[in-house]
């Protein structure tokens, strides 16, 4: 395989602690090794002086593979209309779209950012071979799907009666029969309500049909995650999401990590996209940013999580998401196209097209508070850089959300098209903060690969990690990266290089081949004794709730392109 | 033509069980075929009118047939019924007003008392300038002897994919299927017969057989020539296979399109412009307590449907006691016996009955005393059983986008339903025809963000119904090859379509003998994707399902997606890109 051997490159690498400093780094065999192990004759040998080295992008939360986002093209034909890139083949095929591209330029856009990892937030397990089938079909990056657990009537039934070690063999065997990596929350309960009656409830309200409430069931998933000693615990998105006075509901939500029996060293919950849950005020009209609040409360509670949800104005997004409830709400303030779909007995999503602009009050508050959240973290390692791709924006603005963070020009410059009304609202104004470079390392690749427990072989340079790396052509000893935050933009849009497992697959930001990269899913290990009796129940459920038989419910390892099983030693005896 | 007033009717196509069956068992040449598709079906009173003894001439745009006369009080007066298929399709127009669909329901044709021979399909596929009506049909060999039995096998023939059938093998021959309705045990007890078993080319006007490498060869060299070529079909076939089909049209920059183009193309047409509103089978079973067939029957179409969602035991909703049947339909079909409301609407008015809806549940005055042919009252009580419903579902068939205004009664219904929602939960399931037409639709997506007829002209896909859509570029000769995967256009295209693939170089990729067979020049036998071949489907609710493989195909037999692979390989090598 091909070794490569890259010289004089500043080299950020959080997780080993390196800052900048000028390293050279080995790649053999699709790991990254000691440079003294290359054979420099046979090597590709790489200069990135006055360039930046980092691990490769991970992105821990973005729309890209599944019923939903299929859907999204489905019903958005214009979003491809002015977006076509035509294919160079043999190296790359035709792309298109903005805010729900096709599977080819999602996988080359990412690359083209110097990203190698992304999960899938949000996949209905019945249709999870879908979702599936379109990563298998994402060429370059890594990728990996969370499964949607918040409204599944076994789930439910199994909370109800109290049944806390078979609720997390089920959400176990659950996980590996869909080749799941993660447990995802999404309004917990709210789609059995939306099935039911048609809307949404919030934390504390009770589920129809059922004596819980969505309390119950993200402490009950929460510990069925620790039970099941996943790489990364239970990722939640809030009850009330979208709705003005939400962030009383996410510190609530945030808070629940204390009610969670705790059996890992690493946090408990994962709040996402917190923008969307963080707005104070009782209406539209009067809406504030409760940025603050929340970042006081990650301040002070080292078990949870944030990832930002940040909204790019002046861009199309087209929302998605498993809230059904909520995008008939805003369908109601859009008045365009709506798309749902309720999903057997566990889950519902919704779809509406939106545009985020510059002069608006509500979108602009919404603009100011990912970024209050980032800027006003003390912890860099317990926050994430997303835009909920593409609720808030496509994926490929990060680059843009970059700037913001490292330059408080970029944010003043960009302030003058923004509502004033709102920013008066806002403490965004006043934050001097600008992140380095090595902060946007942290939230970008090193933290993300910690907060999937993939830490040991992903989001880092050290001797035998995966040969996931970008450079960024970009000097930050010549450019002063606080003013002339465009060159960041530029860099970090388009990576000098991007190599994947060890090969190079993007040279001065264009792309060079087209390859495929490995789906990561979990098998957590269940006693034999308790998956017989797991799987008595699993049927007979199955018989009661679902249209599919069990056998063909469950999805085989040939059915992925490239799978990576991780096995898992649980805490079920 | 229609100088005569009282010898204009309306025409309605559409499937029935014995054209299903004799299709999936004795195959379209049969006779059994010929006594299920080519017939007309009219009410007793025009046939007494016309003096017609047992057979008619029935006249339409582009051409005319002779046809039985079946006397049915199934159809109103004023309206006749023929089931899909080479003799609907010879007198059907290809104009399909910018949508892709022509129209084949609602057709305005004349008809006459004749004397003359009845046609047959011969005649037809002569007048279409077929290539030559050869075939070479053969069983597959069946090895005998160990009895298998396979559970939850997921059925390869409607968009129900009903994945519960138990199959049982003596052998590799199927002697029984439970749980399957009368044409999924038609299709798996008889998937050995007329087979196509050898790679053939045309040659002088013959078929000639050839090596499966040399019409490979010949294949990819006429899909390589070509400047433009379409590739059609793949509803019938795993979303592996066309994945590989949509790489296909790109390197070739060609046009792909599947089968949803004369279906519910208009369906999907009504999604981009307002969105859907959808459920699964799952969800329906436990929660429905209204359903509405719209257009569609299932009885004939989709023959397990009813028993599997109507009559179905859910948590919240006690079996068909429970739950509410309305059907909307032009003509009784059997499904209408079992409602509880039947509402006859005139052929082509769906949209004003819709429209009507939509005033209703908002409380808006309808000064009309009768929409589409039904009454006032009959549309104010439709209007309160969907609103007071907790949980209604509308499952609307090809009545609906293949006549009066396509696309625009989908946007209008999908409207409706969305403003349901207001009032109580309601969604929509296009019922699906071919078992993964759902599938096609969706990889088609997510390769190219379009459903269908997508076109890579430009080296980017492009999707322009009415433009890039099958029916109007082989009407349109725009295409100068043709590639057809698990489908049969001949059978089922309108008349001027078809006679465009008689003029162009066809490879046709079949498991059985079909009638565009006869207008092809290569000829490459594959697997039965389900029987003999494993893949991935879409039921119509677009949940995926593995299909099984029972058996091993015929020796020297490959499958779709093995082909697939070795022609794309062949034609980019071809095209030098490598």
């Amino acid at each position: 395989m091909t070794q490569i051997i890259i010289r004089n490159g500043l080299v950020y690498d959080p997780l080993n602690g390196v800052n900048g400093e000028e390293i050279d780094i080995g790649v053999k065999d699709g790991r990254i090794v000691d440079p003294s192990e290359i054979n420099v004759a046979e090597a590709i040998n790489i200069d990135a002086k006055g360039k930046v080295v980092m691990p490769g992008g991970i992105d821990i939360h973005s729309h890209i593979a599944g019923p939903k986002v299929n859907v999204g093209r489905l019903i958005r034909p214009e979003d491809h209309y002015l977006t076509n890139i035509p294919h160079r083949l043999p190296y790359k095929r035709a792309e298109t779209g903005l805010t729900v591209p096709n599977t080819f330029k999602i996988g080359y856009e990412y690359a083209r950012m110097g990203y190698t990892l992304v999960a899938e937030p949000a996949s209905p397990p019945i249709k999870t071979r879908h979702t599936h089938e379109e990563l298998n079909a994402i060429p370059m990056i890594d990728k990996m799907t969370f499964i949607l657990v918040d409204s599944n009537w076994i789930a439910l039934d199994l909370i109800q009666g109290g049944e806390k070690e078979v609720l997390a063999a089920y959400l176990g065997w659950l996980l590996y029969a869909t080749k799941g990596y993660a447990l995802k929350i999404v309004d917990p309960g709210s789609d059995v309500a939306w099935m039911m009656k048609g809307k949404g409830i919030d934390l504390d309200e009770q589920i129809p049909g059922y004596n819980l409430t969505p309390r119950d069931i993200i402490k009950a998933t929460g510990e069925a995650a620790q039970v099941l000693n996943l790489p990364h615990k239970v990722h939640v998105h809030c009850n009330r999401l979208g709705y003005p006075g939400n962030y009383a509901t996410t510190l609530k939500t945030m808070g629940l990590t204390k009610d969670i029996t705790k059996l890992s060293e690493k946090p408990v919950l994962h709040i996402t996209h917190v923008q969307f849950t963080g707005y104070k005020g009782d209406s539209w009209t009067n809406l504030e940013s409760g940025g603050e609040d929340i970042a006081k409360e990650l301040n002070a509670n080292p078990n949870v999580t944030l990832d930002l949800g940040q909204v790019i104005p002046g861009r199309p997004a087209t929302t998605m998401t498993a809230d059904a409830p909520f995008e008939y709400v805003l369908y109601h303030l859009t008045r365009w196209k709506w798309s749902t779909s309720d999903v057997e007995v566990e889950s519902a999503s919704g779809i509406v097209p939106y545009r985020y602009r510059k002069k608006n009050y509500v979108n602009t508050i919404q603009w100011t508070i990912g970024l209050e959240v980032a800027l006003l973290s003390r912890d860099m390692w317990r926050i994430y850089l997303t835009t909920d791709h593409p609720n808030g924006g496509p994926f490929i603005d990060y680059p843009k959300v970059i700037a913001w963070l490292m330059s408080k020009k970029a944010r003043e410059d960009f302030m003058r098209e923004l509502s004033q009304r709102a920013l008066r609202k806002t403490s965004l104004p006043a934050i001097d903060r600008e992140l380095s470079l090595y902060d946007i390392a942290v939230i970008t690749r090193a933290a993300s690969a910690k907060l999937l427990g993939l830490e040991k072989t992903r989001g880092h340079l050290g001797l035998g990690a995966e040969a996931d790396i970008a450079i960024y052509d970009i000097d930050p000893r010549r450019v002063d990266l606080s003013k002339q935050y465009d060159k960041v933009i530029r860099a970090f849009r388009r990576a000098y290089m991007t190599i994947k497992s060890g090969e190079i697959v993007v040279r001065n930001g264009e792309i060079v081949r087209t390859t495929y990269g490995r789906t990561i899913y979990v098998k957590p290990e269940l006693p034999i004794d308790l998956l017989k009796d797991l799987e008595k129940m699993i049927s007979a459920k199955f018989k009661q709730y679902y249209s599919i038989s069990l056998n063909n419910f469950i999805i085989g390892e040939h059915e992925l392109k490239k799978g990576v099983e991780v096995a898992l030693k649980t805490h079920l005896r | 033509m229609y100088l005569i007033k009282d010898n204009v009717f309306s025409l309605i196509t559409g499937r029935t069980i014995t054209q299903g069956i004799s299709m999936e068992s004795e195959g379209k040449f049969s006779k059994e075929y010929f006594k299920a598709v080519a017939l007309i079906e009219m009410n007793p009173t025009d046939v007494s009118k016309l003096g017609i003894r047992d057979r008619a001439k029935v006249i339409g745009e582009c051409g005319e047939v002779v046809l039985p006369v079946k006397a049915s009080n199934d159809v109103p007066p004023g309206v006749v019924f023929i089931p899909m298929g080479p003799w609907a399709n010879f007198i059907l127009s290809s104009i399909t007003d910018g949508t892709g669909m022509p129209t084949v329901k609602a057709v305005r044709v004349a008809i006459e008392a004749t004397n003359e021979e009845v046609t047959s399909l011969i005649d037809i596929l002569k007048a279409v300038r077929a290539k030559s009506l050869e075939r070479i049909p053969q069983e597959r060999p069946i090895k005998t002897g160990e009895k298998k039995v396979f559970e939850d096998v997921p059925c390869p023939f409607c968009g129900d994919l009903c994945d519960y059938l138990r199959i049982e093998l003596d052998g590799e021959r199927v002697v029984r299927n439970i749980g399957g309705c009368a044409i999924s045990t038609a299709k798996f007890l008889n998937y050995h017969k007329d087979r196509v078993l050898k790679p053939f080319i045309r040659s002088g006007g013959r078929l000639v057989e050839v090596s499966l490498n040399e019409a490979l060869e010949v294949a990819s060299e006429i899909i390589a020539k070509a400047k433009y070529p379409l590739l059609y079909g793949w509803s019938n076939t795993c979303n592996e296979a066309i994945e590989l089909g949509v790489e296909l049209a790109e390197v070739t920059r060609g046009v792909i399109d599947n089968t949803s183009t004369i279906c519910h193309g208009p369906t999907i047409l009504g999604a981009q412009e307002v969105g859907s509103v959808r459920s699964t089978f799952g969800t329906i079973i436990q929660l429905a307590d209204l359903v509405i067939f719209w257009g569609s029957n299932p009885a004939h179409a989709h023959a397990n449907h009813y028993a599997r969602l109507v009559m179905s035991e859910g948590k919240y909703v006690k079996g068909r006691k429970e739950r509410k049947v309305v059907v909307i339909d032009v003509r009784r079909t059997p499904i209408a016996s079992m409602a509880d409301l039947f509402i006859r609407i005139e052929p082509g008015r769906d949209y004003e009955l819709i429209t009507a809806l939509r005033m209703a549940i908002k409380d808006l005055e309808i000064e009309a005393k009768e929409i589409a042919g039904v009454s006032k009252e009959k549309v104010l009580e439709l209007a309160e059983m969907v609103k007071t419903a907790n949980y209604g579902i509308a499952f609307i068939g090809v009545g609906l986008t293949m006549t009066g205004a396509k696309h625009r009664n989908l946007q209008e219904l999908i409207k409706l339903v969305q403003e349901l929602n207001e009032w109580t939960k309601f969604a929509i399931i296009p019922m699906r025809g071919h078992y993964n037409v759902s599938g096609a639709n969706n990889v088609d997506l997510w390769l190219t963000g379009y459903p269908y007829a997508v076109d890579f002209s430009r080296g980017f896909p492009k999707m322009i119904p009415g433009v890039t859509t099958a029916v109007d570029l082989l009407s349109n000769s725009e295409v100068d090859a043709a590639l057809v995967v698990a489908s049969d256009p001949v059978a089922h295209l309108p008349r001027r379509a078809v006679e465009h693939l008689s003029e162009i170089p066809v490879v046709v990729i079949d498991a059985k003998w079909s009638l565009t067979t006869t207008v092809a020049d290569v000829i490459i036998p594959t697997g039965l994707v389900g029987i003999e071949c494993e893949g991935t489907a879409y039921r119509m609710d677009d949940i995926p399902l593995r299909m099984k493989k029972l058996v091993d195909p015929p020796q020297g037999v490959l499958c779709d997606t093995e082909i697939l692979s070795i022609l794309l390989d062949k034609v980019k090598a071809k095209r030098g890109v490598v």
